[in-house]
């Protein structure tokens, strides 16, 4: 029964959250040598199948075979000492100790007497064999977050893993870290490692996997060796349907100035600058969409914008008017709308229902509120309207917001957002984590707001929805702009160079 | 073997059902480990039980005693609820608990018997809202200003609350000691213009009673029905998104603050222009503060909630020295009061979360009980 060519069997695995199942009678086998990508969109299980083999979780129902065995990982540690490391999307280093240190913590062969020179001189080679360069020397809040990512993947390749599970580690890697990155993983196939690649971009499956899996809701929907693989197959498979994203049209009708921003400077956590003198402009009725690495200042941009941070200096002008130092009410009043990046962190209340969670922006005013007294029944009556309307799923009265879904979760939102009828509306990274229907939904939404004259600012990593919804788009480096283009000019190519902090020849 | 055999997760809501069985649930199940403990020692659990229900309850006088035990703890429990909701950690109940009695004794005394009793009576009581509010403002503007921890400073704000209140009867001649009974230091008497009438001449029973449970409404109201209660209710829930949404949390939390201090106070104020009469630390050093905190642990941190669960304890606290009369220690009644706060937060897990088996494959159905103790 055995297969030797076999690293891992997944049979009929079970496995649910709040009832909820992530993993419903999932099969899944990895061979020896393969780059095996999981395909699948946000919510369909990947990440929960990933974390089973890894010894985060246990299944509830279901056998798993290891090398041929039945085995029970009890935990992560369990996992590693038989070969299989995980590269979450969060990492899991001490950012205040260098590279080799990280290295080296709870190295089960490493005894009490440490070597710095010997390890980091191991992590060099290391390093260079496998194509992950990186300063061994360097403490880990010094390392950009690609970077960060090798020295996870030289974390496991120095326990001798022989397994390697990597969570969508190209949602932070600029195009050109990616295809280095690709290298490597085809590197340790080479070498009859395993490596398990999650995402949920078709092309990077297409071009790195020697066999894909596909998980819908859940469940095992399909495998194929790659090469014999459609790309338009395996998108249908993964979503059930055949998809059409929405993107804007060619003509858009372009107003005023809306939002003008100037040599704007916003001081960062750690009290230096993260936004170094920014400025731009925001017409009425046009998408501009700010690109960039995670951590090169999108965040303090946008706070400064809506007034969580007051900015050190330059300004902001909304219609006319000097707004930099108004804080975040006098802007709601003004029409400046935000989609945040966190939505249970920061876009909502998570602990309170829908329909307060939806009145969160209007409470202030008139029907919401008459003087000091609250209109429970307007609340009631509006959110109802709006969970119609916005076609939010899954409210239930009385319950606490946060138990919808990260798509129903981002409709309320954006709901809300839009409802105030803004001049500007910011939104950061607004479909991430959010499965095909629910992205399509609020791309509408924004596409719907210039259609409808707002100035949009539209902030994300994702390149591909960048280039689908911005007119012009603009690259945040080190807080800095690197670059500025038309849309139609742009490409995943060039906007990558400018990210990684190339300078383009030409002018801009 | 990959089967698991008790699958633990949270419920979305707990039915009202769960939500009012498991705290009865929660004080039962007290009452048998209370019980085990008794028959141990030697006595028995039924007489014991049977004269704790028979004072606390079994006579007018009983009830009227239980009533006014349970009063101070209402305000303390109505303190401690809606600073925890907030999650301002306040647990300075005690000290704003006495400050409330030291200000209203001293506003009593102040006006003196020639005031009209409509005036005196709200002012008297109102100054102890004031002077608990104070107390609490002395750990908040630093909390909300600097930073600094409010755990540490109102727990160490209740000892100098106390001993000044101890300074003020035995180690001086102030305004708030009797100045005419020389041999043991008390309180002076506020006039009886400044207390709070009894509401039937033969019980001690005062109108400070229902008075407390308008004020657990009136908290209650604040916080559902207000738009500021609205926005306290969104700090509390999560300070970011209170930011985002514009909401200026340092004056929230200040005001939640002050807001919780003023209720211990109120707690303090109706106690001394209620029973006790003048500031008598012998009646006020009760620790009446700290078991309000237990008061909104079991209450779930809801004002009007707080109301029954403040009658138990009340009636629990009047019921403890009468065991004396059948050889059980009075202490007893403490130990009872620790075993429900420890079995209602093991409740609250209950409640938060529910134990299924997995739909299939069952191979080993051993269900894990939890100890009847």
């Amino acid at each position: 029964m055995a297969d030797s060519t076999l690293a891992v069997e997944f049979r009929n695995i079970d496995k649910a959250f709040y009832g909820v199942k992530a993993n419903d009678n999932v099969d899944f086998q990895l061979r020896k040598g393969e780059v095996h990508a999981l395909l699948g969109e946000n919510g369909a299980g990947k990440s929960t199948l990933c974390s089973i083999l890894a010894g985060l979780y246990r299944p509830d129902a279901g056998e798993f075979l290891f090398e041929g065995q039945p085995t029970v990982f009890k935990t992560p540690k369990d996992a590693l000492a038989a070969g299989v490391g995980m590269v979450y999307q969060h990492f899991r280093l001490v950012s205040n100790l260098t590279v080799a240190e990280n290295l080296a913590l709870g190295h089960p062969k490493l005894g009490v007497n440490i070597s710095q020179a010997e390890l980091e001189e191991d992590a060099r080679q290391l390093g260079e064999e496998y194509g992950l360069p990186v300063d061994p020397a360097a403490r880990i809040w010094q390392l950009s977050v690609g970077e960060q990512q090798r020295v996870e993947i030289l974390k496991l390749l120095y326990r001798q893993a022989k397994i390697l599970i990597l969570d969508e580690p190209t949602a932070v890697l600029t195009p050109q870290e990616a295809q280095q990155l690709f290298k490597t993983m085809r590197q340790l196939a080479a070498e009859g490692r395993s490596v398990i690649f999650v995402s949920h971009k078709l092309h990077e499956v297409k071009q790195v996997s020697d066999r894909v899996t596909v998980l819908r809701d859940g469940t095992t929907v399909g495998g194929a060796d790659t090469a014999d693989a459609e790309p338009r197959d395996l998108a249908r498979m993964m979503v059930g349907r055949d998809l059409e994203l929405p993107t804007r049209d060619a003509n858009p009708d372009i107003g005023e100035a809306t939002l003008i921003v100037d040599d704007l400077r916003v001081a960062g956590d750690r009290g230096l600058e993260a936004v170094q003198g920014v400025s731009f402009e925001v017409h009425s009725g046009e998408v501009l969409g700010i690109s960039g690495v995670s951590g090169n200042g999108q965040r303090e941009l946008a706070y400064g914008i809506v007034g969580l941070r007051t900015p050190t200096s330059g300004t902001v002008t909304l219609d006319g008017e000097d707004v930099t130092a108004m804080n975040v009410a006098d802007k709601i009043d003004r029409g400046v709308a935000y989609v945040p990046q966190s939505r249970l962190g920061m876009g909502l209340a998570p602990g309170l229902t829908t329909e307060d969670n939806l009145g969160l922006k209007a409470y202030r005013k008139p029907p919401y509120s008459n003087g000091p007294m609250l209109a429970a029944s307007v609340f009631k009556e509006k959110g109802a309207e709006w969970i119609d309307r916005y076609d939010i799923r899954g409210v239930r009265p009385g319950l606490p917001i946060r138990l919808l879904s990260g798509g129903n979760l981002q409709k309320a939102l954006l709901a809300r957002e839009v409802e105030l009828n803004p001049k500007v509306l910011i939104a950061r990274s607004p479909t991430r984590g959010l499965d095909v229907g629910a992205t399509e939904a609020v791309r509408n939404l924004v596409l719907a707001e210039r259609a409808k004259g707002t100035a949009v600012l539209l902030i994300s990593e994702d390149l591909d929805e960048l280039l689908a919804l911005s007119d012009r788009v603009l690259v945040l480096y080190e807080g800095k702009v690197a670059g500025r283009m038309p849309a139609d000019e742009a490409t995943p190519e060039r906007l990558g160079l400018l990210m990684a902090g190339h300078k383009e020849e030409a002018g801009t | 073997m990959t089967t698991r055999r008790i699958i633990v997760e949270p419920r979305g809501l707990a039915s009202l059902r769960l939500t009012l069985g498991i705290p009865a649930a929660s004080v039962l199940l007290a009452l048998i480990v209370g019980a085990i403990f008794l028959a141990l020692t030697g006595n028995s659990p039924w007489e014991v039980y049977r004269q704790m229900a028979k004072t606390a309850f079994g006579s007018a006088r009983g009830l009227s005693e239980t009533l006014i035990s349970a009063t101070p703890l209402i305000l303390t429990g109505v303190a401690a609820a809606v600073a925890f909701k907030m999650l301002v950690w306040n647990i300075g109940a005690e000290g704003q608990f006495i400050m409330g009695a030291v200000f209203a004794a001293g506003a009593g005394i102040a006006l003196g018997s020639g005031t009209p009793a409509l005036i005196a009576i709200p002012v008297v009581i109102l100054a102890g809202g004031v002077g608990g509010a104070f107390w609490a403002s002395v750990s908040a503007v630093p909390k909300v200003y600097l930073g600094v921890n409010e755990i540490i400073t109102t727990l160490m704000l209740n000892f100098i609350a106390l001993n000044f209140m101890y300074y003020l009867i035995f180690g001086s001649s102030s305004p708030w000691r009797d100045p005419e009974v020389s041999q043991f230091p008390s309180g002076r008497p506020i006039p009886d213009s400044g207390r709070i009438p009894e509401i039937f001449g033969s019980q001690r029973l005062d109108y400070g009673f229902f008075i407390a449970v308008a004020f657990a409404i009136l908290a209650w109201f604040l916080i559902s029905k207000t738009r500021w209660g609205f926005e306290v209710r969104v700090v509390g829930d999560s300070s970011d998104t209170a930011r985002y949404a514009g909401i200026a949390v340092p004056r929230k939390f200040l005001g939640v603050f002050l807001m919780s201090g003023a209720f211990a106070g109120l707690a303090g104020s109706l106690y001394v222009a209620g029973p006790v009469g003048a500031l008598d630390p012998r009646s006020l050093d009760l620790g009446l503060g700290f078991t309000g905190i237990i008061v909104a642990a079991l209450a779930r941190l809801n004002p009007v909630a707080v109301v029954p669960v403040g009658i138990l304890m009340g009636a629990l606290n009047n019921a403890g020295p009468s065991l004396q009369s059948i050889q059980v220690p009075a202490a007893t009644v403490q130990m009872l009061q620790g075993a429900i706060l420890i079995f209602a937060v093991a409740g609250e897990f209950f409640i938060a979360n529910r134990l299924r088996r997995p739909e299939k494959k069952p191979q080993v159905a051993v269900a894990a009980q939890g100890g009847e103790a």
